[in-house]
């Protein structure tokens, strides 16, 4: 079998541009330094899971988000590519369909994590993914449910040709 | 993990969970098992052939013949299990990443305004709406825009879309999956060059985050262009570009939004005159500070046609251009006759009159009524009739009907000769006192007010040029015409006492004592109190 692996890494991106680490002490109560997306980039892409698309592939740090405010290095997965693909394509029919996408319980890092952990046996760090917690926790991020459900990540494509 | 009791008796067995992407099972080995073995208690759990199994721990994947401690599995730990589909339908190879840098474009979805790619800048719009579905909220956040010039300015502000916008990679992608911005590509092939040369994306995007170099850039095109209007055959150069490239462009870019806004600035049926042709441009400058923020798409700014549309109601009749337009309809009333048979006239007042809104911000930029505010309430106040009275096609037809205008053109300038002659007499029958005797530069676009308040061409044009001439009796002569027309239909033979009344005992609570002044107010301000107020206060 030919080598297979691949180093995995993590992209963390602050949706809000730097809104939440100026404001959030402020507003929420407390400090939250970003509202966090976060996609696996393995194998040369990038792997997320949007509102509207489901499980979506593009070129490493090609959303609209640009590129990531933070690199995770998760080590290598020697996962080879279509036993990977395989899973993803059980994934997107299963607990990833792009409808059962909710901002807080079952988001993109809750995807990220999922995948981090089949690729490498590691999770992403746990600020990223307590973070729908923390926010909540609070009443303003109660109050701003609404607006930050209408936020979707996109600029991929289906990994399924 | 729900085992039975006497598995904890047995000794050597150890539970592994096993998660697929489906489910998530748990299945007892013996200690020191091989994978093999665990495959097998597998198979036997998911009813999946042997072969097909792979399972994954510690992101590799762990072969038969290794054991289940050399890859650390222990009791209680969790592998992964990916069942292997028999007919590949994904590519055995990693995607070809090299290739994609060029395409590595956010796949925006087909809305006219492009912001199908702004996934974060669209939860701006849809602020406390928390909408499921993109296209609605896209299509809520352009009427938001439409109605709220301010909004655009802080669209730009955003360093989201700042630093979008400074990738011209991104920009030039967003644009072309426009289908139709493709259309109108392939159509005119001098925007796919301009697309294509990254220096001018550049300036153009420059311009689109600077509103002020925006404006000042548009000032000088329009100044250079009404400087080649004066060329001989200028003019019609203008005409032609205009009709080939920026026609389709903002047919293109507005299509929700009704009809192309831009009509009104073609007269090309009847009017080939240009009365500045052969004459250079003595006009001074436009007020840079008057002027709009941010302007219509002009023909090189391709760019920011997208990004600059929104706001055409105020920014395009606040422009130097349509300006010029009015002063020279003004000069030339066949013009004005000839627009308003045009059938475009007909489908903007339509959208006007479906869009109250956006008659209102017409009428708000229109600089005639800008700067009198109390016309301003006036039409506000009438303008549900208004548009009412435009809704009707009797209405419709006499506005269109040449010859009806002049007929009332002819009321009109009949009235004011009568008001000068015998003002006792005047006032007596319409009601209307002290008004100070009006140029007849006024009577003759006056006719046209009913149709024409909501288009503000004409309207600039019921005053003479430049001057602001007699807006208390101009409004009170207008309210009178609505009144007429409205009372033609409706309440005509309900008495104004009637129909006031509860005003009328408000201004009289208030202390205005004198009925028939009471009520002439009301009359006149449709029944508003607070500018009937005004009116009363004024008239002292």
């Amino acid at each position: 079998m030919e080598s297979t692996s691949s180093p995995v890494k993590v992209y963390v991106y602050d949706i809000s541009m730097g809104m939440a680490r100026a404001l959030s002490q402020g507003i929420l109560g407390r400090q939250i330094d970003g509202i966090w997306h976060t996609g696996i980039v393995v194998y040369g892409q990038e792997y997320f899971f949007g509102g509207t698309g489901g499980i979506e592939a593009c070129a490493p740090g090609g959303t609209v988000l640009g590129q990531p405010s933070e690199v995770i290095d998760l080590g290598i997965t020697e996962i080879p590519f279509d036993v990977f693909m395989d899973f993803l394509h059980e994934l997107s029919e299963t607990t990833y369909r792009p409808e059962k996408y909710h901002l807080f319980h079952h988001n993109c890092n809750n995807f990220s994590s999922e995948l981090a952990q089949f690729l490498t046996g590691k999770d992403i760090p746990c600020h990223i993914t307590s973070l729908p917690q923390e926010v909540l926790s609070t009443p303003f991020g109660a109050m701003i449910q609404p607006f930050v459900d209408a936020m979707h990540v996109q600029g991929g494509h289906s990994p399924f040709q | 993990m729900a085992d039975n009791s006497d598995e904890h008796d047995k000794p050597g067995l150890i539970t592994i969970n096993v998660k697929t992407p489906k489910e998530k099972q748990t299945v007892q080995v013996k200690e020191g098992a091989s994978v093999r073995e665990l495959k097998e208690e597998i198979h036997k759990k998911f009813n999946a052939p042997v072969e097909q199994l792979c399972i994954i721990f510690a992101g590799k994947i762990v072969k038969d013949d290794e054991t289940l401690e050399q890859h650390g599995i222990k009791n209680g730990l969790t592998v992964h299990l990916v069942i292997k589909s028999v007919n590949r339908t994904a590519s055995e190879t990693p995607p070809n990443i090299t290739s994609s840098s060029a395409s590595a474009a956010p796949d925006v979805s087909q809305t006219p305004f492009n912001l199908g790619g702004l996934g974060g800048l669209a939860g701006l719009g849809g602020l406390g709406m928390g909408s499921a579905n993109f296209m609605e909220m896209q299509q809520r956040l352009q009427r938001e825009m439409m109605s709220n010039p301010d909004m655009m300015r802080q669209l730009m502000d955003n360093p989201f879309i700042q630093s979008m916008m400074s990738n011209p990679e991104m920009m030039r992608s967003l644009l072309m999956n426009n289908p139709q911005m493709r259309e109108l590509m392939e159509r005119n092939p001098e925007i796919t060059h301009m697309l294509n040369n990254p220096e001018l994306m550049r300036q153009t995007m420059e311009l689109a985050r600077n509103p002020a170099m925006l404006q000042e850039l548009m000032r000088s095109q329009d100044r250079a262009m009404s400087n080649l209007e004066s060329i001989p055959g200028g003019f019609n150069a203008l005409q032609r570009m205009y009709r080939d490239i920026q026609e389709p462009m903002m047919n293109a870019a507005q299509e929700t939004i009704g009809s192309n806004p831009f009509a009104s600035l073609v007269n090309n049926s009847s009017v080939a005159e240009n009365t500045q042709q052969g004459r250079e441009n003595t006009d001074p400058l436009p007020n840079p500070w008057g002027g709009s923020t941010t302007t219509p798409a002009s023909t090189r700014l391709a760019g920011s046609a997208p990004a600059g549309t929104p706001n055409f109601s105020q920014g395009m009749f606040n422009s130097p251009g349509m300006q010029s337009l009015m002063q020279q309809m003004m000069q030339n009333p066949q013009i004005m006759s000839n627009m308003l048979q045009a059938p475009y006239m007909q489908s903007m007042m339509q959208s006007l009159t479906s869009n109250p809104e956006l008659a209102q911000q017409v009428i708000a930029s229109n600089p005639l009524f800008a700067n009198n505010p109390q016309m301003q309430a006036n039409l506000s106040s009438m303008m549900p009739t208004l548009l009412q009275q435009m809704q009707n096609p009797e209405l419709q037809s006499m506005v269109t009907n040449p010859r009806a205008v002049d007929a009332l053109m002819q009321i009109q300038s009949g009235l004011s000769t009568l008001q000068q002659e015998s003002p006792n007499l005047f006032s007596n029958l319409t009601g209307v006192r002290n008004v100070p005797t009006t140029t007849t530069g006024v009577s003759a676009p006056a006719t046209t007010t009913p149709s024409s308040t909501t288009a503000p061409t004409t309207g600039s044009a019921t005053t003479p040029a430049g001057q602001q001439g007699n807006p208390e009796a101009f409004s009170t002569l207008m309210a009178q015409m609505m009144q007429m027309m409205v009372g033609g239909q409706q309440n005509s033979t309900q008495p104004p006492e009637q129909i006031y009344a509860s005003q009328l005992e408000q201004l009289s609570t208030m202390g205005f004592v004198d009925r028939e002044a009471n009520i002439r107010a009301l009359i006149a301000s449709f029944g508003d109190v607070n500018v009937a107020i005004d009116r009363l206060l004024q008239h002292r």
